[in-house]
């Protein structure tokens, strides 16, 4: 019994010893083979949001170009984006970061996020100078596009029960309207955020004072535009006719029919837009600097610009870019879109959104 | 050789007390110095918002509702496994206790499964989702320890009352209830600890609409990258914890024994029988249904029967936000896991050990410290320390099998220290006698005596290790996911895309810790079996 019970411990005690062994090998094998990998990269990494859509013939192309494959890491809604990268400056995930907005840029400040790169169309003014951004930040992002954050109403579901369309800001907080608006947390998402902004433009210093109201006239909150857009919407089959989304999602519907639709089912409340500029800069610590900076500098290019308006439904950032026609007829360019000078956002966000978050959750 | 394990023992309590204690430090540090001064305003920032003591509130709140709503179906499920014999009893008892050792993202993503989009009622991003898989984790509790309190209830006690002139509810009243009270009291107060430190069942199910202290400190760092926030509100919460266990520490001081004789019957009766098949219903209903859904559902795209979601998890879909594949987030976990819970048990071995010689003292409260503090405040903290720059530990291979080790070394040493205490002290010393050297006793005695326990709990931290998630969210590269992070990204997300390939991969983790959990029942069983014969 005794024999019996020491070949016993002793199997477990080599299964043990085993175990160890072969995980602690296997452990070796998983960290060693990322740096014993090829010495030159061939692939760049694209850090980017859920709802990015590539524009597939430029990206085709930059591959041909370059050599290098183009992978997208998509992790979550752009506010998540950056909060991740931010977290782990140093160690990204991947070697560019795009999706990166005009409210929300002051952030990478004073967080060694980014490194410094300017595409040769930024600095020779293909890009114009006014949305580079101030001080240190205009060499760390470069421009890509450029958008309004507008809120957008379903015209037939309007139309078809007789209600006036809301004109502006204002007019969301109404009794007519209650229960017909979904938007997006400004933590999590970036048209959330410019919405936000847009309401402080609008409403001054009584902003909380009109988000009380939005909340009791029964405003739905979200944490992404795909959430909102896509699943409470009610073009996309939800109950809610009225949706913080982009001037440009008309045309995107067009698009998105593939001819079951001629004309949008959506029209932009024109007042309530905010102007949202998009940039990429080249992560610190990238396992592929150089290809970093290659896909930078094709972002700007004319195939990648050209391509914009139709992948992701944003207006290119470089002057000159011959837009679609389907982009020319349904997309509306407000003349006067609500304004909030970056200094003040830069200084002034991060305790809006604190109050916003008091009130609404 | 005893010297040197006790040395042994007591590093790895400093160990622990050490990593622990760092993660505790960095949060403290971050909330009154994020930018290289002493600085209260984070501090003033969430203490002097309303949103805050709304969450405190919430949160004792919710975990208080929990814990009352699963005693709803636990007490009467607990007095009839508790009281009665039955054919199949056993098998109704595992049913139940099985959403208890599930990890907690995929018993929520169960509970969507059954109470999602996909579902017969949306209830994703509400209470009611939370409380049923609350409910659904925290039976087992209920229905072990009161049950077992149940079932040595002298039934004379009950009968004599009765016979000096009770009415039936009234022996029920005064006679069964005190008796059983300490029991309940108990599995309350375990219940409500688990609910109060929730975490995977809230990223899932509360669609970031509904949210507690815990939930919150994530939401903070990872989304809006409110460091110093996060850190505050983890105060809050270790706070919150810390006075929730004091509070239950002194209720427990009140139980009474529960040693005693089983006094298990057959049910006798239409009543009885109607009480034991309700009972066998409901855990079917509360434990079995959300699993059946989950595997109906991971064959489910849409309002199609398809393979798609298994097929898929190979690879990275879009719209999904992985980085990698499923498949790959499988195998990542399995070696993790395997690596923390052998790490786990090595530890656990010498650290309880030592918490055996003592209970309750300093070593065996250490040794719980990683339950204390929750998994939550471990990521942040060692996060805050350990993956940031200068000092960014998480591209090496052994953080996060760390972590998990210590997270689950609380639950090894519980499981192993029983077994080195009941190693009887006359057999070592007659084995002394005989002339063995401690190193001879240590592996004659006491291992062939504790054998069995060590691989429980080993099982368990396995079983442990590879749902963690509370700790590993934090840590977790983006392109080294586990599989419950993997879970956790793609069950929080709207888009019917990755909800499959939650499912899928839900039915894979259910799959893995069943086979786990079977294979330590019989080790852990037939060792000591064994040395009967």
């Amino acid at each position: 019994m005794m024999n019996r019970r020491t070949s016993t411990g002793a199997v477990a005690r080599v299964a043990v010893v085993i175990g160890l062994l072969a995980s602690g090998a296997a452990a070796c094998n998983g960290a060693t083979e990322p740096s014993a990998g090829p010495s030159e990269p061939r692939e760049v990494v694209l850090v980017t949001y859920d709802s990015f859509a590539l524009p597939e013939a430029a990206a085709d192309a930059f591959e041909e170009q370059t050599g290098l494959t183009l992978r997208v890491v998509a992790g979550g809604d752009s506010g998540s984006v950056l909060a991740s990268a931010l977290l782990r400056p140093g160690s990204p995930d991947g070697d560019v970061i795009f999706g990166i907005d005009d409210a929300s840029a002051t952030r990478v400040l004073g967080e060694d996020l980014l490194v410094p790169f300017v595409p040769a169309a930024v600095s020779d003014g293909s890009v114009p100078a006014e949305l580079r951004l101030p001080g240190d930040l205009a060499d760390l992002l470069t421009p890509v596009d450029t958008g309004d954050v507008c809120v957008i109403a379903d015209s037939e579901w309007f139309a078809a029960r007789g209600i006036a369309l809301p004109q502006t800001v204002g007019d969301l907080a109404e009794p007519a309207y209650r229960d017909l608006l979904v938007v997006q947390s400004p933590v999590t998402s970036s048209p959330g955020l410019a919405f936000l902004i847009g309401t402080v433009a609008s409403e001054g210093d009584s902003w909380p004072a009109y988000w009380e109201r939005l909340r009791d006239n029964g405003v739905r909150v979200r944490p992404s535009w795909d959430d909102a857009y896509n699943n409470d919407y009610t073009v996309s089959g939800g109950d809610r006719p009225l949706v913080v989304s982009y001037a440009s999602s008309p045309p995107a519907e067009v698009v998105f029919s593939e001819g079951a639709r001629t004309e949008p089912a959506s029209v932009v409340l024109v007042d309530t837009c905010v102007r949202q500029v998009e940039y990429a800069g080249v992560l610190r610590g990238a396992p592929n600097p150089e290809g970093a900076e290659r896909l930078v500098e094709f972002m700007v290019s004319p195939e990648w610009q050209a391509q914009l308006p139709l992948a992701n439904f944003v207006f290119p950032a470089v002057t000159g870019t011959q837009l679609p026609p389907v982009f020319e007829q349904f997309a509306a360019r407000p003349a006067t879109p609500l304004v909030i000078p970056g200094d003040r956002v830069g200084a002034e966000r991060d305790e809006w959104v604190e109050r916003w978050r008091t009130i609404l959750e | 050789m005893i010297h040197r394990r006790g040395a042994l023992g007591t590093a790895a309590v400093v160990f622990v007390a050490a990593v622990v204690g760092l993660a505790v430090c960095a949060v403290v540090w971050f909330a009154l110095r994020a930018d290289g001064k002493w600085s209260d305003e984070a501090l003033w920032r969430i203490l002097g918002s309303g949103r805050t003591w709304r969450l405190v509130v919430v949160t004792f709140a919710q975990a208080g509702a929990s814990t009352l709503v699963t005693l709803i179906p636990g007490l009467p499920v607990a007095w009839v496994l508790g009281r009665f014999r039955f054919p199949g009893r056993r098998f109704v008892r595992v049913v139940a206790l099985i959403p208890f050792v599930l990890p907690s993202v995929v018993l929520a993503t169960a509970v969507a499964a059954l109470l999602g989009s996909s579902g017969p009622l949306d209830l994703r991003g509400t209470w009611w989702a939370v409380l049923a898989a609350h409910v659904a984790f925290n039976l087992a509790v209920v229905v072990f320890v009161v049950g077992d309190a149940f079932g040595r209830l002298s039934p004379t006690v009950e009968e004599t009352a009765r016979s000096l002139g009770a009415h039936p509810a009234g022996a029920v009243v005064r006679a069964t209830l005190p008796a059983v009270a300490p029991a309940v009291v108990g599995a309350a107060a375990v219940v409500f600890l688990f609910c109060l430190s929730s975490f995977g069942v809230l990223v899932v199910l509360g669609g970031g609409r509904v949210t507690t202290l815990e939930v919150e400190v994530y939401y903070r760092a990872t989304r809006q990258f409110d460091l110093s926030g996060a850190a505050v509100l983890s105060i809050v919460q270790l706070i919150s914890v810390v006075v929730a266990l004091g509070i239950v520490g002194r209720l427990n001081r009140r139980r009474g024994g529960t040693g005693g004789r089983l006094h298990r019957r057959r049910p006798v009766g239409v009543g009885e029988h109607a009480a034991v098949v309700t009972a066998v219903i409901v855990v079917g209903v509360v434990a079995g249904l959300p699993l059946a859904a989950l595997v109906d559902r991971s064959f489910l795209v849409g309002r199609d029967r398809t393979w798609a979601n298994w097929t898929n998890l190979g690879s990275v879909l879009d719209g999904t936000g992985l980085a990698v594949s499923p498949a790959a987030a499988l195998g990542r976990s399995l070696l993790v896991a395997s690596i923390a819970a052998v790490a786990a048990t090595a530890i656990a071995i010498p650290a309880a050990a030592l918490a055996a010689r003592r209970p309750g003292r300093l070593a065996d409260r250490v040794l719980t410290l990683p339950l204390a503090v929750s998994a939550t405040t471990l990521g942040l903290g060692l996060l805050l320390v350990v993956g940031r720059p200068p000092l960014d530990l998480r591209g090496t291979w052994w953080l996060i099998p760390l972590v998990q080790a210590l997270v689950a070394l609380p639950l090894v040493v519980r499981v192993v220290a029983p077994a080195v205490r009941a190693v009887p002290s006359s057999a070592l010393e007659s084995a002394a006698l005989l002339g063995a050297g401690s190193r001879s006793r240590w592996w004659r005695v006491e291992v062939p005596a504790i054998r069995g326990a060590v691989a429980a709990g080993f099982g368990l931290a396995f079983v442990a290790c590879i749902g963690e998630f509370g700790a590993t969210v934090f840590l977790a590269r983006a392109d080294r996911a586990t599989v419950p992070v993997a879970i956790g990204a793609l069950a929080s997300r709207p888009g019917p895309a990755g909800l499959g390939q939650a499912m899928a991969l839900s039915c894979m983790l259910v799959l893995l810790c069943g086979v786990a959990l079977a294979a330590v029942d019989r080790f852990g069983e037939s060792a000591p079996a064994r040395e009967a014969d």
